[in-house]
């Protein structure tokens, strides 16, 4: 790992209780207060805040590139030790149990972005054949997010009982969800496997 | 038809020479550069360490290495 990027890294770091007590600060309201001091506290945590995004970007860009600082950060972030051969054996089972439920969990959630499902009720003069309950279902896939809008809408008309378009998560939580299993699977397949008598 | 190929199990007698030279577990982990959790599995046959590391082993006891490692096919 270069210097720099240590310095940087050290940086990132020691901002971070800075932000959090910034976006405290902010959630208070305590800005829209007239006195000079505070707008000026304001305008330097601003930049403090706007310093530590631009660092989160350029570390985060780095860590995919530079495999010294992925080494060195991310083995401290996911509890990885590989002290033997016996360790690094055991991280590689570990690490391929880990991808692979991944991967298993991730077409779940492709599958559930995918399938559309609406259950309804349709208006008493609408009924076919004498049903007037409705099951609507569809399959979409879209590259780009946009407003979903093939699904039967709740009309006056149409009752809408049930219905499932898309995930209900957001994809900041869908992608903080995903980095702690990766770290939770890890961690506990390494744990089952020391444990677990080996071949 | 596929050949059928036998199952073989590595025994060793790390725990003998180790008793043998009055060293801990601790001490033989420092001697060969492992940490002491491989030297308990190799031990309990829940590891077969590598060839390097047998070697190293061995070298450390200055015997051969068969006198260490040695396999037996294993009955069903």
């Amino acid at each position: 790992m270069k210097r720099f990027d240590s310095i940087l890294l050290k940086i990132f770091l020691f901002g971070l209780p800075i932000v959090i007590i910034v976006f405290a600060i902010s959630n208070q309201g305590m800005i829209n207060q007239d006195k000079t001091f505070l707008k000026w506290l304001w305008d330097l945590t601003g930049i403090i805040f706007a310093t530590w995004m631009a660092l989160s970007l350029y570390l985060s860009l780095k860590l995919m590139i530079s495999e010294p600082l992925r080494n060195h950060v991310l083995t401290k972030l996911t509890f990885i030790r590989e002290r033997d051969e016996r360790e690094a054996m055991l991280t590689g089972r570990a690490t391929r149990t880990t991808f692979l439920t991944s991967i298993a969990i991730l077409v779940f959630l492709f599958f559930l972005s995918c399938f559309q499902v609406s259950i309804g009720k349709l208006p008493p003069n609408k009924t076919i054949e004498g049903k007037h309950n409705y099951l609507s279902l569809g399959i979409g896939f879209r590259f780009l997010e946009s407003p979903r809008s093939s699904m039967p809408k709740d009309t006056p008309e149409n009752e809408n009982i049930f219905s499932y378009t898309c995930l209900p998560l957001s994809s900041t939580t869908l992608i903080l969800i995903l980095i702690l299993w990766q770290i939770i699977s890890y961690n506990y397949s390494m744990r089952r496997l020391t444990k677990r008598k080996m071949e | 038809m596929s050949k059928t190929i036998p199952q073989l199990k590595i025994i060793n007698r790390l725990h003998v020479l180790r008793a043998e030279r009055r060293m801990t577990q601790e001490q033989l982990a420092n001697e060969v550069g492992v940490t002491r959790a491989t030297i308990v599995a190799i031990e309990g046959s829940n590891y077969n360490p590598s060839l390097e590391l047998a070697f190293r082993i061995a070298r450390y006891f200055q015997v051969d290495i068969n006198l260490i490692f040695s396999i037996e096919e294993e009955t069903k």
